[in-house]
């Protein structure tokens, strides 16, 4: 009985070794943050979540990332993109970075909001937040090239993109755009609150890449077929 | 509470209001000797900023008030006796290089004529232990400035000794911008240091504590009815709840965190 567990617990190599991977044994289950899967009582758990709570009971659990809150307040989103301007494991700046860029944001569409006559105010969105998410759907591209190989010479040939790659390549140009193009002078908060303002309507730098890209593909239309 | 004191106090009488004295003893990018005294020293650029609010503030009082002796500025410019004070400021203003100089004046004058009688002077300062504290700024020979050789410091301190009646002195001191203080010191005998705290005495210490429940709660409804807290969760019950355990009642911490909220 023992020895069959402790072959789990034991440290594991996977079949094929990847480039990045987690070091974790399958047998350990992620950690649970809600306050609502621990306050349902007992009486409204379906049979599943009662055969969840089973398994917590024998499986080991990971260890929690310092990054994970049972906050009310935290966004998935807000915290990939903070992972993502990171520079050398320099959390501390980049989340103050995020949450000065988040507070400029609301500072001008409150201005913006205060000054604007009764008819107009509704049309204003004050919340940084679904401004931020707004901007970021606006920046994220439909379709993507590859570099494909067919009889020796290399074809962009223009093909799907995951969720995931689609939000990635929108942080990437975001961050990018405003590290490299902008004027030296000014602070990193102020030029993401001016590009995230422009994408929130489809204008600005960004945007034009992500039209480029769209372009490209459909000039490239022809080569669909080499995907396999 | 001197920010408050001054908004309340302002259309009443005449409000003198230091916002951060910490300011005065660091990044200062020209230091001139003083015209007045050669072994003082001037800020023009943080003397102009002062004038220039104070201007706004209390015009129409300033309007009033007239000079009770003979300024000379330089060979061709002066301002005589019985002239308003407004006079004395825009000399400021407009001849950088003497906005200390007329600051110093704009002190003299007011607390000479508060002692007769006509208005009463409220002076807010925020973070006087600067005034007894260490400099950053130094001298073309790399030696340190002490504040009292600062002609800005030295005409504030002149206020701050309790020999004029008729008006009062609110201050705070701060660890947060002041120079040379542990971060851990807080009490005010560790702040301004003996000399400070010998001048200042005696005074009336006010213990300032976070928020009461009903003080978080209009400042919560403040944040709300100005459309400054903008996120959903934060107008929820458990969003409340979760405020006050971030910011522990603290009003600074607090309107950092619905800062990004």
């Amino acid at each position: 009985m023992s020895a069959s567990i402790g072959r789990f617990l034991r440290p594991w190599c996977p079949g094929i070794l990847q480039a990045r991977w987690s070091k974790y044994n399958p047998y350990y289950l992620e950690p649970v943050v809600s306050k609502e899967y621990f306050n349902t009582p007992e009486t409204e758990l379906t049979d599943e979540q009662k055969a969840e709570r089973q398994l917590k009971t024998t499986h080991p659990i990971k260890a929690a990332p310092s990054n994970l809150t049972s906050s009310v307040f935290s966004d998935p989103l807000v915290s990939k993109f903070i992972n993502m301007m990171m520079k050398d494991g320099n959390k501390v700046l980049a989340r103050s970075i995020m949450t000065q860029t988040l507070e400029n944001i609301k500072r001008k569409q409150v201005e913006k909001y205060h000054k604007a006559p009764p008819s107009e105010k509704d049309g204003i969105e004050c919340n940084p937040y679904t401004i931020f998410h707004q901007a970021l759907e606006n920046c994220k591209p439909v379709i993507g090239l590859t570099s494909i190989q067919r009889g020796g010479k290399n074809y962009q040939v223009p093909t799907p993109l995951t969720d995931s790659r689609r939000r990635f390549l929108a942080m990437k140009w975001l961050i990018t755009e405003c590290r490299e193009n902008k004027h030296r002078r000014t602070h990193m908060y102020e030029k993401l609150s001016q590009e995230l303002l422009s994408a929130l309507v489809n204008e600005g730098n960004v945007i034009k890449r992500k039209h480029d890209l769209h372009k490209m593909a459909e000039a490239n239309r022809a080569f669909a077929h080499y995907r396999w | 509470i001197v920010r408050s004191l001054f908004s309340f106090l302002v259309n009443l009488q005449p409000t003198l209001f230091v916002l951060s004295a910490h300011l005065w003893l660091k990044n200062c990018r020209e230091l001139m000797p003083s015209s007045y005294n050669a072994s003082r020293f001037d800020q023009p650029v943080e003397a102009s900023v002062w004038l220039k609010n104070f201007r706004i503030t209390n015009e129409r009082f300033l309007k009033q008030m007239k000079t009770q002796q003979k300024y000379i500025w330089s060979k061709r410019e002066f301002t005589d006796e019985g002239h308003p004070l407004i006079e004395v400021i825009d000399q400021g203003l407009t001849r950088v290089k003497n906005a200390s100089d007329s600051v110093g004046i704009v002190l003299k004058e007011l607390k000479a004529q508060c002692q007769s009688g006509t208005f009463k002077l409220v002076v807010g300062v925020d973070g006087v232990n600067a005034l007894w504290g260490q400099t950053t700024l130094r001298k073309e020979d790399k030696s340190p400035v002490y504040p009292g050789e600062l002609t800005l410091i030295h005409n504030l301190r002149k206020l701050m000794k309790n020999d004029w009646n008729n008006g009062a002195v609110v201050a705070t001191v701060t660890q947060t911008g002041s120079l040379f203080t542990p971060k851990a010191a807080y009490l005010p005998h560790e702040l301004l240091g003996k000399d400070g705290f010998d001048f200042l005495d005696p005074f009336l210490p006010i213990q300032v504590t976070g928020y009461s429940e009903r003080e978080f709660e209009s400042c919560y409804q403040y944040y709300k009815d100005r459309h400054w807290i903008q996120h959903e969760k934060a107008h929820t019950e458990d969003g409340k709840k979760e405020l006050i355990f971030l910011s522990n009642r603290n009003p600074a911490v607090l309107e950092r965190i619905c800062s990004f909220l």
